[in-house]
Order: structure tokens, then sequence, then C-alpha cells
């Protein structure tokens, strides 16, 4: 989607981010001329089904002694802790993760719940999912919430023009809660960009061969081509290749390497949500060796597969549009129990990964106490409702007071964002391209020149509020100079920009179009 | 080989009253009475055709019962119902709230009178589909709507009479239906009839009622010669029938009630010559009794009974009528139908109780109209309208009929033509014709809103109960379990593993199977917790929510 379009239509005003400074004072003329289409945001959620055990994820080196004393049999050696700095430390499986940290590129948020926190998994994931307080159930997502806004008649007419792409995707798993709207769910759920079907059809078995069978096979192939979303969403992912080398045998990379592919390949969507499942470590969280076992192993998957999407992020040049946040419906205990596992508990570190991200810790070490109850769990510092309002803020750009009205009324901002630190590699492969429309300004035809190498090539033509009036060329060419000629016909005369995007890199020349005499 | 055999290992089924309906002695059944076990699946197949739907408490009710109390239960008869009331509009100067407009006087001129009963009808229309029990009845009377249709009679009181009229014969008797149809007042309107006149004849009705009503155009074999009839017993037809008016339409006298009458002066009084095809029959004048006579002609030829139950067997079984299915199932059942005289109830019963109508390979393939898919949650889920006062109930009814039937294209009293829907005449693909990139959304966006938002209006909400209905499983605690049951009594065969663990993935996503048990015994033995409680139905939408968006719900 235009993100012009995106935004005016959710009603909401629009602070934008220009090296690192809000601009909300400015006047709005000056900032509908500073958005393009290509600051489009991605927002990558990552839930952690089961409740994930953040002590043992993030472990707060100024509390290990008392941790020793209430989880002795689970606690990682201090000395293969990875230490991270501000008295912190990560599980020794996310050395990747460790990396992203030390660029910059990632921030955590210490103990976030919520109060009079619930201890189902199914409660508490609504509640995640809702954003609604423990105390109210409320049938929509907060990301919905946000959609709908902007799409009060959603799903009725979509996909349309405006609106081409759905609005959320889930990889491997189905529809998010969190973009559930009042009258429809606004994420379209995907295992296979490139064979798009399993999930909305209820199956792929092939159908037996009775009249059944056949009828079933009918309203699958009805409900594939009906899902009109399916062609661009596969077109995207055939659009763009993945630069980095995703772990194999990691469901969660794999998910994640579609995501990087379908932003890279021009989908206009703006909620991704992944899922890594096992987090309900009641028993053998860890082996008789607590680096061993199924915690590790899930801190391994989750470290391989955030460290290479940020890495092909990077690669592919999209990593300013894209912050990824992981999530999980609760924290366990602080007292482990006796069969080298946790249970249910309260709040847990969350982490965010980008390059805008502010980076580093945001709140305390938690505190551990000398003799902690059985029931004990970490308590409360940032209400989650503040980290998703913020997110909001900052990189969708919503108003405080609509945060408010989507979330709650208490709504605290919490810096989350800051300037976009972008790695070095993402910048030196753009080539200078050589790209020349001529002449210019014109009336009637125009030649317009570049050079690509065998690569995937988009040329578009937009106007001068950002909208996309037409894509010239979408496809893979040979490497060389190539020159189209673009008829104006039918253009009215005003300023036009052409949009060239090469596999790595991006161009916009603007172009003038005179009225024909 | 034998492929419902091979279909029943493929399916893997557990059950083992399955294996003997997935096995038939014959490759092809015929009409022959079905002996073999009956089963919760032969029942739950036979309550998904023969009725609206069924909770599952009445689906294992009929497995005890067996197919003999079965059928009597089905097709017993039923009183008639108290007719549709005025249930909250205040500007019918001639229905007082709570009463019944059918009988009152009407007036086109006032504001938001039509509309007002219209959706009276149509709210009290699924109502009698909702409360109905055990009973073929309500889809009877669709079946009727659908094989003599009206539509755009703008009078609700004739659109009523009508609509009792084939309540009254639901399961009656075909000869004696038509020839009230013949003459019922929003017939006479819908084709014409009360046009019709000696002097100025209007062929319509007459046309109509040998096409599409009673014996059906075969092949055109010579010069207007449609094989059962020709053009000239058309035209005569046409004579023997005129005469026929209606009164009462919009009229606000309540002197002049909605009926019918004849008069003789606009009848043609001559003799009347039938084609060879009706073996040259003359009818002479016999004033208003001469187009049930007619009627006694036409319905003497047995192609009347095969043409109508070629209908009955696209309503209830498939839309395949193969020569060996017009041989084995259709003549014979034909048959029954003349040697009873066209009363509907023994032929269409031989049909519920045949071989033919249990054989495997017709389980499932029948893509539910959207009455049926619509009435067939609420009926299954049994959505409770007993808190609902008079105007919710109406009002709520009318909500879930615009938000579903008129955007899923089957509108009840208004079907698109005198052919009635075209899923049950038009080939080749039938049912199918209900599926379309228009259609198929909504059918997703109904079964997530039923479940969620559910129908409101009114101050009342009707909506499935999510914990209620999985109660009344038998081991709901049980994830696997639970799937299983769902699958029985959602879908009309088995499921794959892998949608199996496809929907477990939803129920339980990335947790082990005992949370579930867990999680649902917490709540079961802390019914009070409105938390917990909400915790379970909130996995159990998504589960529900899933399953019902799967095309093998569309089936039956």
């Amino acid at each position: 989607m235009k993100r012009r379009n995106f935004i005016q239509s959710a009603g909401l005003s629009l602070p934008l981010l220009l090296n690192g400074f809000k601009l909300r004072a400015m006047p709005k003329s000056s900032i509908f001329s500073a958005i393009s289409s290509e600051n489009d945001r991605v927002l990558v959620l990552i839930q952690l089904n089961g409740g994930n055990d953040g002590l043992s994820m993030i472990t707060p080196l100024d509390q290990y002694d008392k941790l020793a004393n209430a989880r002795g049999n689970i606690l990682i050696p201090q000395g293969s802790l990875l230490d991270v700095g501000s008295n912190q430390a990560f599980h020794p499986g996310l050395a990747g993760i460790k990396s992203v940290f030390d660029e910059g590129k990632m921030a955590v948020v210490q103990a976030v719940g919520y109060p009079n926190q619930n201890r189902s998994h199914f409660r508490s994931s609504d509640i995640w999912t809702s954003g609604s307080p423990a105390t109210e159930n409320w049938t929509t997502g907060w990301l919905g919430r946000y959609f709908q806004q902007g799409q009060p008649d959603f799903p009725i007419d979509y996909p349309n023009a405006e609106y081409p792409d759905p609005f959320a995707l889930t990889l491997g798993g189905n529809v998010t809660e969190t973009c559930q709207g009042t009258a429809a769910n606004f994420s379209m759920a995907i295992n296979d960009p490139f064979n798009l079907n399993p999930l909305a059809t209820g199956g792929n078995d092939v159908p037996p061969s009775t009249p059944y069978g056949d009828e079933l096979a009918f309203l699958r192939q009805s409900i594939e081509s009906t899902n009109a979303y399916s062609d661009g969403i596969t077109e995207a992912a055939n659009s763009a290749t993945n630069m980095a080398t995703y772990p194999d045998d990691n469901n969660l990379a794999q998910q994640l390497k579609n995501v990087a592919l379908l932003i890279a390949g021009g989908l206009q969507t703006k909620v991704y949500v992944v899922n890594l499942g096992g987090f309900d470590t009641h028993a053998g969280q860890v082996a008789l060796d607590p680096t061993l076992g199924s915690y590790p192993a899930l801190m391994e998957l989750l470290s391989g597969a955030v460290s290479a999407f940020q890495q092909d992020l990077v690669l592919l040049g999209i990593e300013k549009r894209v912050m990824t946040m992981t999530f999980s419906e609760f924290g366990r205990r602080i007292r482990s129990n006796d069969s080298l596992g946790t249970d249910h508990g309260d709040a847990a570190p969350l982490m965010l990964f980008g390059s805008c991200v502010r980076p580093g810790f945001t709140g305390e070490s938690p505190e551990i106490p000398d003799n902690p109850e059985v029931q004990e769990a970490v308590a409360m510092q940032y209400d989650f409702r503040n980290v998703y309002g913020s997110i909001l803020m900052d990189w969708f750009e919503v108003e405080q007071a609509d945060v408010q009205n989507l979330l709650f009324p208490d709504f605290s901002y919490i810096p989350l964002v800051d300037g976009c630190n972008v790695s070095a590699t993402s910048q030196l492969p753009v080539p200078e391209l050589a790209f020349t429309p001529y002449p210019n300004p014109f009336s009637g035809t125009v030649n317009v020149s570049f050079q690509s190498g065998n690569e995937h090539v988009r040329l578009s033509l937009f106007d001068g509020a950002g909208q996309e009036l037409k894509v010239l060329i979408n496809k893979r060419l040979d490497a060389g100079e190539h020159t189209i000629i673009f008829d104006s016909d039918g253009l009215a005369s005003g300023s036009y920009y052409f949009h060239l995007r090469l596999e790595n890199g991006r161009q916009k020349t603007k172009l003038v179009v005179k009225a024909r005499g | 080989m034998d492929r419902r055999a091979t279909l029943s290992k493929m399916l893997g089924r557990k059950n083992s009253d399955v294996s003997a309906a997935a096995a038939p002695s014959a490759l092809v059944s015929g009409l022959a009475p079905y002996t073999g076990p009956f089963g919760f699946d032969q029942a739950a197949h036979l309550l998904r055709r023969a009725t609206f739907g069924a909770t599952y408490q009445q689906m294992k009710d009929v497995t005890n019962m067996g197919l003999d109390v079965a059928m009597d239960e089905i097709f017993a008869a039923q009183p008639m119902p108290d007719p549709p009331v005025n249930p909250n509009f205040t500007d019918d100067p001639y229905t007082p709230i709570g009463e019944t407009w059918v009988d009152k006087a009407y007036s086109p001129n006032i504001a938001g009178l039509a509309g007002s009963r219209d959706q009276s009808l149509k709210s009290w229309t699924l109502n009698l589909i909702q409360t109905e029990g055990i009973s073929i009845q309500e889809k009877m009377v669709l079946f009727w709507h659908n094989h003599f249709p009206v539509a755009d009679i703008n009078d609700t009181r004739f659109v009523y009479k009508y609509s009792a009229l084939l309540r009254q014969f639901a399961v009656g008797n075909f000869k004696d239906l038509t020839k009230e149809i013949a003459i019922d007042p929003a017939m006479l309107r819908y084709l014409n009839g009360n046009t019709n006149t000696a002097a100025s004849p209007n062929e319509n009705f007459a046309r109509e009622l040998l096409e599409l009503f009673t014996i059906g155009k075969g092949p055109l074999v010579g010069p207007s010669d449609y094989t059962n009839y020709t053009e000239q017993d058309v035209v005569e037809m046409a004579k023997v029938l005129t005469g026929w008016r209606d009164r009462g339409f919009n009229s606000s006298n309540p002197a002049i009630p909605v009926e019918s009458y004849f008069t003789t002066a606009r009848h043609n009084q001559t003799t009347k010559q039938l084609s060879y095809r009706f073996n040259d029959i003359q009818i002479p004048n016999m004033g208003d009794q001469e187009y049930a006579h007619l009627l006694d002609i036409i319905f003497s030829k047995d192609e009347c009974a095969k043409f109508i139950c070629r209908k009955l067997y696209l309503w209830f079984i498939y839309y395949d009528i193969s020569q060996q299915v017009e041989d084995e199932v259709i003549a014979p059942m034909a048959q029954i139908l003349v040697d009873n005289d066209y009363e509907i109830r023994p032929a269409l019963e031989a049909l519920l109780r045949s071989e033919h109508f249990y054989d495997i390979l017709n389980v499932g393939p029948m893509i539910k109209n959207p009455v049926d898919f619509t009435m067939g949650v609420f009926k299954t889920f049994d959505i409770d309208f007993s808190q609902a006062n008079l105007e919710q109930l109406y009002r709520s009814l009318w909500t879930t009929f615009r938000g579903t039937l008129t955007p899923m294209q089957m509108p009840y009293y208004d079907p698109p033509s005198v052919a009635g829907w075209k899923a049950y005449y038009q080939e080749p693909v039938f049912y199918r014709h209900w599926i379309s990139s228009v259609t198929l959304p909504i059918r997703q966006t109904y079964t997530n809103r039923v479940l969620v938002q559910g129908f409101s209006n009114a101050g009342f909400t009707a909506r499935v109960d999510v914990l209620k209905f999985v109660a009344t499983l038998d081991t709901p605690e049980i994830a696997d379990d639970l799937i299983d049951e769902l699958v029985k009594i959602l879908f009309p065969q088995p499921i794959t593993q892998s949608q199996h663990d496809y929907l477990k993935g939803i129920l339980l996503p990335g947790l082990p199977d005992y949370e579930w048990n867990i999680e649902y015994g917490d709540y079961i033995n802390n019914p009070n917790d409105i938390n917990l409680a909400n915790a379970i139905k909130s996995k159990l939408t998504n589960l529900l929510s899933a399953m019902m968006s799967m095309p093998e719900f569309y089936l039956s």
C-alpha cells in the first residue's frame, strides 16, 4: 500500500522521523513532500509460545547469587554467559543475537508484563494479542484496531488497487489474533509464499477420487483462486533473493527468510508474525549440564534465525524499514522446580531488533529476593501496552491520543526508536545508477536509460503525491544498458518521478511533464 | 477394485459402524432399502440432508432410534405454525405490536410498512427453521419454494399465504399442491394468471406449468414438439386456466381478504383440444373445476413423477443423474409416487431409506446452499433465543437474513427466476453456482462472525455459545478426541492426519497436548472464573472458526 494513503486513510496525523529527529511540529505540507513510498515501515513480531523463561534468556549478573540460590539446578554457569554490559548477560545460545546487540541494533525492555498477571497460556495470550487489561475481554487485536481505524469497511472490497496486499501476514501458522478487527482478521496466514494455499483451503492432501473428493477439490481450487492476495505475495517472493544464509532445520529461520524475501520483493504488508513454540518448559528445560537441553536449543534457534534475518535485511538494503520484536504470554517462576524446569510466571524481557531501535537496555535488572516463594515470579516494570503504544507512535507514527484510544488512557511513552544506525554494508552495494530521462521536462515521449546487472529490475512511475501510477518494468534483465521509451499520453502536467529499483539499490529521478500544446 | 472399499481404507475411519456403509454390496446402489448398520455416521448424514441441521444430541438420538423410528420422526405431521407478527413497527395502523398482520389490511402508502412486513415474514421463516425439531418439513418448504417460485409480490400477505400453502403440503400430495398453486393469489400475480382471459389469453403460467412445474420439457423432436408436450398444449391449457383472478392486493379495506376467485365471463368456455402427447384429449367447459381436471390429465402422465423425483434427487442426493441413477433410483421412485397417487412421503421416504442414499459415494458431495449453510450453524450449535423478546427475536434474525442469505445469493422469497435457483437446474455445475469469488469470502466471514460478533439487533445478539456447545461433547478435555468429535459433527467425512494436526496446532499453538487437558480441567473445576472460561473460549473459537472455514464444512 502507499504509505501516504495508508496513513491518511487511517485518520492519523503524520509525525515523521528525519535523521532521527521528530518532526511533528512541521507543517503538514512539508511532511507530505518528505514522504515517498520507500519509507514503508514493517513490524515483525516473533511470538514465543508457551511462556519464555526470561531469567534464562537474559540473566541479571547483579542478581546471580540469588538466582543460584533459587534456581541452581538450571542456572547457566556464570563463565558461560555472554556478558553484554549493564550487569546483563545473554544465554550462551544467543551468540548470534549478541553480535546484533554489539552492532547497536538491539534493545531490551526489562520485565514487561501487566498488572494482575494471568498465568493461563490461553488467557494471557489473549491479553497480549488483544492489548486488553487483564480484567477485560476484548475481541479485537491491538494491531487490528490500528488497521481498523483507517479501514472501517474491511474486508468488503479488499484487496483493491490502493491496498493490493494483506495488511499483515502470519508465516507458518494461523491468522494472528493481534490483527483481529471488528468484522474480520486483517492478517492472512501463509506457509510457503511460493506455494500459497494450505491454510485457506484447510489442507492440500490429494482428495479422494469420489464425488465428495471432486467437490472438495473444486472448493479448494475456488478458495485458492479467490484468494486474490496470493499472486501478489508470490510475485513479491519471486522478485527478490535472500542475501544471507539461514540455518537449516530451523523453522523460525525459514519463516523469517520468507519475511525478508517478501519485504525486499516489494510486498506492501505492514506486519509479519512468526512463531517459535516450545517455551512451556515445566520439565527438562535443561539437561544435567544446564547449557544443554530444550531451552538452550530454543535459544540457538532464536539466535540463529534472528541474526541471519538481520544480516539479510542489511544486505538487502532494507534494514531501516524493518523492526522486529519478540513477545511471549508470560515469563516463568524465579524458583526452578525439581524436574529441571520452571512453571508459569509473570513478567519477562522483550527484545527489539533493527537499525532504528534505541540500542541497549531499558529498565533495571529484575530484583530477585533472597528466598523467593515457590509462586514468586519477576515483577513487572513496563506495561506491555506502553511498549505497543510506543511502537505505534515511533514506528507507525500514530498520534499519542490515538494510541490512548487504541490501547489505554494511561498510556505512557517509552522511547524505543532512535536515529537509524545503518550498517556501512547496506550503503556500499548501492551502485551509482546511470539513470537518465531525456528530455526533461518533456511532452510526448521521453527516453529513460539505466544500467543494471543481471538482476531483478523494477521501474515505476509515481506522481508528486507519492502514488505509484504505473509499473514499467518488473522482471529480471540481462546486464547492460537499457532504454525504454515512455509515452506521457494521459498524464496531466506536473512533476512525476521514475523509481528504479535494482537488487542493491534504488534511484529516484524527477521528471516534469509539460502539457501538450 | 471396489472404489468404496478403497475409499474407506484411505479414510481410515475408526468407527466400526462406518466400514459397513463404506462397502455396500453393489457397485452402484439403487433404491433398494439400506440394510447395513445404522450408526452415528448414517444418522448424521440423514440429518444433514433431510433437515436444516441437528445438534450433537439429536444426532445421537437418531442413532439410537434406528432408521424406522427416525423416519417416523422426520416425516411426522407438523402443526401449522402461528403466523408472523408485527414485532416492533409502531406505524402499522392495522396491526398492534405482537399481533399478526397476515389477515389485516395493508397500504403501500404507509412508509416502512412494506419493509416491516417483509422482514417479519423472513425472520419468522428463519425462526421456524431454527426452532424445528427432527423434521423434514422446512427443508421441503424451501424445496417447493424453489420448485414453484414466487417473487416480487409487493404485498407480503400474498407471500405469507403462498408460504402457508407450501407448508401445508410440505410432504403431502404433489398433484394436490399443484392444483392449489395453479390458483394461488401470489402465483396468479407472479406468472400473470390473473390477466389470462378468454379475450386476451396469457400463456405464461401454462408454459411454466408444463416446462418447470409438472412434466418438464423434453428434447425438441418435431415442430413445436417437446417430447412431453407441444406448443398446442401450451395454447390450449392457457385457455383452460382463464378466468382466475386475485383480490385484496394492496388493499386497505379489511373486508377484502387476500384470495383468488373465478369469473365465468373471463373464462374461455370453448372445448380445448390437447395434442397427441396428451392422447388428443378434449376438455369441455368445466368452469371453475376445469383447471383441476387439466391437472389430473397432466398428472396421468408418469413423466410427471420422474420429473419431480429428479428434482428431489437434486435436492437430497447429488446433481449427477447418470443413466444408472435414472434406471435404478429415479424410475423405481417415480413408480412409488405413481402408485401412491403422487403422495410425496412414500417415494421420498424410500429415497431416504435406500442403499443409494447411504452409499459412501453420496456422503458429502453436496455443497450446502446458503440457507442450509447459515441455519445449519444455528441449529447445530443450538443458538439460544430464549432470552430474546419478540422484537429482539425478529430483528436479530432479520440481521442474520440480511447479512447471510442475501449476500450469499439465496434470499428466501426472492428466487432469481421462475426456474428457481441455478444450483438446482443449471448444468453442468449445479451446486457449484453457490461458490464464487464474491460468495466465498462471505462464507468465511460468516463463520467467524457467528462465533465472535454474532448477529445483533435491538440489544440482542444471536451468537454461538462455544462453551455450552463444547460441554455437550463426550471428551472435550482431550485435545485429539475433541477434534475427532467435532469432525464427526461438522464434516460429512473424516479428515486426514495432517488436517487433524493442523487443527490441533490452532487449538494449541506451540504447546504440548496435555496443556489443553490442564487448562480445560482448570476451567471445569472453576466454572465461575471468567478469565479461565474466556481463555478456553478463545481457543475453541479459533478451532471452530478454522474448521468452519474449511471447504469440508461447506459440504453435506
